[in-house]
């Protein structure tokens, strides 16, 4: 199946500045695509450029086929990261208009529009003034205004800042539908478990340079998995257990100490204990923590601190 | 072009939609219907002020005084009811104003009832006479002014009559007037009518009117642009169409709007000139048609408007907030008050070079040519000057739709220099 989005090579400069370095990557129909980096890693750049409202200054940008995201434009939706709408339109009017720049005709973007309002439980509100609606309201109805016209390939920058949970939840369902009936999803995010729960792949960013494209288990693999000890016992002795890269110790509360070891990859973390209680180190807990894509975020993209 | 009409119909909507819309197109002939009433209502509410004449002179003026205040007025319109003097007669002007003044003041009532307006004292002055107008309101100086009028021409008549001059005489000079009429070689028929002069007046009208659109279109274009830049929805509309279409869909849809409103006042000023001048109608609207003058002014009108609207459309994309553009219009209304100033002199000076000289300057350019209607500009100066904004338009479109793009993804406030930049890289990065 041809990709929905495809960046081969692709570079944008402003004067000096280098926002994003040959960057390739592959969105498919039906999949999720999570686009993480910090800030200032270049997303938005390249979720402009995707969209043609940005020309890079070098490299191939295909979006369904089409060299200029324009001749395709009815068929993306699209949601900025930052957000607003007409404020004095209804959710009906305001969807139905932008559905209709979608080349929906008026009469089937106002139905499409009553029906989506219906499903995320904003019936009672869609004839109201968007300035009436509450922050989270308003930004649902934005993002159904991206769905409306029933776009291949969506692009949501951000789209779960500002959410509360739970209309993160709902969001994360709507945008599983959305690949469920095909559609190639990329939206940009910050929050690391939004990510791991939703994406097929996931393509992380770090200043303008990519630093892996992959699944999030593949991404996972990057990391080290953790096996945390506590009891009373001196954190130097985790230096000559097998499989522990490094360590690190903190103080309990109530005495003794707890140290999280990195493991090196495959290493069987059993062989570790067995060797820890070889040794008579006492024990009092202990845990084996597989790695989160936070930690593999933090381990490819070289940062100190997750985003 | 239906992505355009969409953008243009929704334009439309809001600002139709809004109360300040009604207002504004409420406003000028409700506010012009007040101002033609006011003075007949003024008029029919207020009682006449009662005038008290005190002839001390020695000659008989009361009468005159009392004819010119029975239909001094305009249209022969009364100015003020002559009543006798309270506590008449008196020994001198001091003693007249002395037991005048508390009905003047109000204190007291005058025998008949009501109040003392004013009171003209008339008391001998070397060979003439002197008149102490006392009034409540020194504001108005229509009746001192009858009332001087009145005796001075009492004055002239007595003594061309004691120079021996027949009365009937008197009466044929007073009705002497020198007939005027007034003829132009470019009058149709040699003598100038109102229709001659119309074409003028149409095309001074129509400069002040676009004048006026291009002000109010500015403020809701520039309104409209920073509102969807600050709320991110330029950024959707640019990847749901191109930027002509935006642009396009804009500048139409405020088009619309101020074309409603001017088209409601343009009906119901012909629906009241055709009621209660039907001739001046009937001259307008052959004017209009004959020569093409209609064509004239929508070409100017409408190349105009879209030089004007294309500039601060793209102006609009590089602000953030009203408060940026509102300190970019104050410029811009400057240079837009000098063809304020010299479009009324196309009717008085209209073979002025200055007024030829601005009307290549391509911002003046459509008004002055309007407002040079009447003076036929000749067939080279109108083919040059409709080229000239044809041409600055078609500059403005080539620089501004890629500079466009790049504004409404810009943030930041607006800096000329960068704003002057882009419009030099065209928009490039």
């Amino acid at each position: 199946m041809e990709a929905a989005l495809v960046l081969d090579g692709v570079t944008k400069r402003y004067g000096a500045f280098t926002a994003v370095d040959d960057l390739s990557f592959e969105a498919r129909p039906g999949r999720i695509l999570g686009f993480l980096g910090p800030n200032g890693a270049g997303k938005t750049t390249t979720l402009r450029m995707a969209l043609g409202l940005v020309a890079p200054t070098a490299g191939r940008i295909a979006v369904m086929g089409a060299p200029d995201a324009a001749a395709v434009r009815a068929r993306i939706g699209f949601m900025p990261e930052e957000r607003g709408l007409y404020r004095r339109m209804t959710p009906v009017g305001v969807i139905a208009f932008l559905a209709g720049l979608k080349g929906v005709s008026g009469g089937e973007a106002r139905r499409r529009a009553r029906a989506l309002l219906e499903a995320q439980g904003l019936g009672e509100v869609m004839h109201r003034q968007i300035r009436s609606l509450s922050k989270g309201m308003a930004q649902k109805v934005q993002l159904l205004s991206a769905l409306a016209h029933e776009p291949d390939l969506v692009i949501l920058d951000e789209p779960f800042a500002g959410l509360d949970p739970v209309n993160q939840q709902s969001l994360e369902v709507l945008l599983r539908s959305i690949a469920a009936r095909g559609a190639a999803v990329i939206f940009s995010t910050h929050v690391m478990q939004h990510a791991e729960r939703l994406c097929d792949q996931v393509v992380l960013l770090a200043l303008g340079r990519k630093v892996f494209d992959g699944t999030v288990e593949e991404a996972r693999a990057a990391a080290p998995r953790a096996l945390i000890l506590e009891g009373a016992f001196e954190a130097s002795v985790m230096a000559d257990l097998p499989g522990v890269t490094g360590f690190a110790a903190e103080p309990l509360e109530g005495g003794g100490a707890r140290v999280t070891a990195s493991l090196s990859p495959g290493a069987p973390a059993q062989k570790t204990l067995m060797a820890a209680f070889a040794k008579e180190v006492e024990i009092s807990r202990f845990e084996l923590r597989e790695p989160h894509l936070h930690d593999a975020f933090i381990v490819l993209t070289g940062e100190g601190k997750a985003p | 072009m239906s992505r355009l009409l969409k953008i243009a119909g929704r334009e439309y909507l809001a600002y139709v939609r809004t109360p300040g819309f009604w207002l504004s197109i409420l406003l000028l002939p409700v506010g012009l219907s007040v101002l033609a009433l006011a003075p007949v209502l003024m008029a029919r509410s207020t009682p006449l002020p009662a005038l008290a004449v005190v002839d001390l002179s020695g000659r008989v003026l009361t009468p005159a005084v009392a004819r010119a205040m029975r239909s001094g007025g305009p249209d022969g319109r009364p100015i003020a009811r002559i009543v006798a003097p309270p506590g008449a007669p008196f020994a001198s002007a001091d003693d007249a104003t002395a037991r005048l003044k508390p009905y003047l003041g109000g204190r007291r009532a005058l025998p008949g009832g009501g109040r003392l307006s004013a009171v003209a004292i008339l008391r001998p002055a070397g060979d003439t006479v002197a008149i102490d107008f006392w009034s409540r309101n020194v504001a108005d100086g229509a009746m001192e002014r009858a009332v001087g009028g009145a005796v001075t021409r009492a004055l002239r008549r007595g003594a061309l009559a004691r120079a021996g001059l027949d009365p009937a005489a008197l009466a044929s000079l007073d009705a002497l007037q020198a007939g005027v009429t007034d003829f132009s070689p470019k009058a149709a028929a040699g003598k100038v009518a109102l229709g001659d002069r119309l074409p003028g007046v149409v095309g001074v009208a129509m400069g002040f009117l676009l004048w006026m659109v291009v002000l109010t279109g500015a403020g809701m274009l520039l309104g409209s642009i920073i509102e969807e830049k600050s709320s991110r929805i330029l950024e959707i509309l640019l990847s749901s169409a191109s930027v002509p279409e935006i642009m396009g869909g804009k500048i139409l849809g405020v088009a619309g709007v101020t074309g409603t409103v001017l088209a409601f006042w343009l009906t119901i000023a012909a629906v009241v000139v055709g009621i209660r001048l039907p001739d001046v109608a009937a001259d307008l609207a052959a004017i209009l048609l004959a020569k093409g003058l209609w064509a004239y002014l929508a070409l100017y009108f409408i190349g105009g408007y879209l030089m004007f609207a294309t500039l601060y459309v793209t102006i609009g994309a590089f602000c953030e907030s009203p408060r940026e553009a509102q300190t970019l219009m104050g410029p811009m209304t400057i240079l837009m008050s000098v063809p304020l100033m010299f479009m009324s002199q196309a009717l008085a000076r209209p073979d002025a070079p200055l007024l030829t000289v601005l009307s290549f300057i391509p911002p003046f350019t459509p008004f002055m040519m309007a407002a040079r209607a009447a003076t036929d500009p000749p067939a080279w100066q109108i083919a040059a000057t409709l080229a000239l904004i044809a041409g600055v338009t078609a500059l403005e479109l080539w620089v501004a739709i890629p500079a466009f793009k790049s504004g409404a993804l810009r943030s930041g406030r607006f800096e000329l220099r960068t704003f002057l930049a882009s419009l030099a890289r065209r928009g490039r990065d």
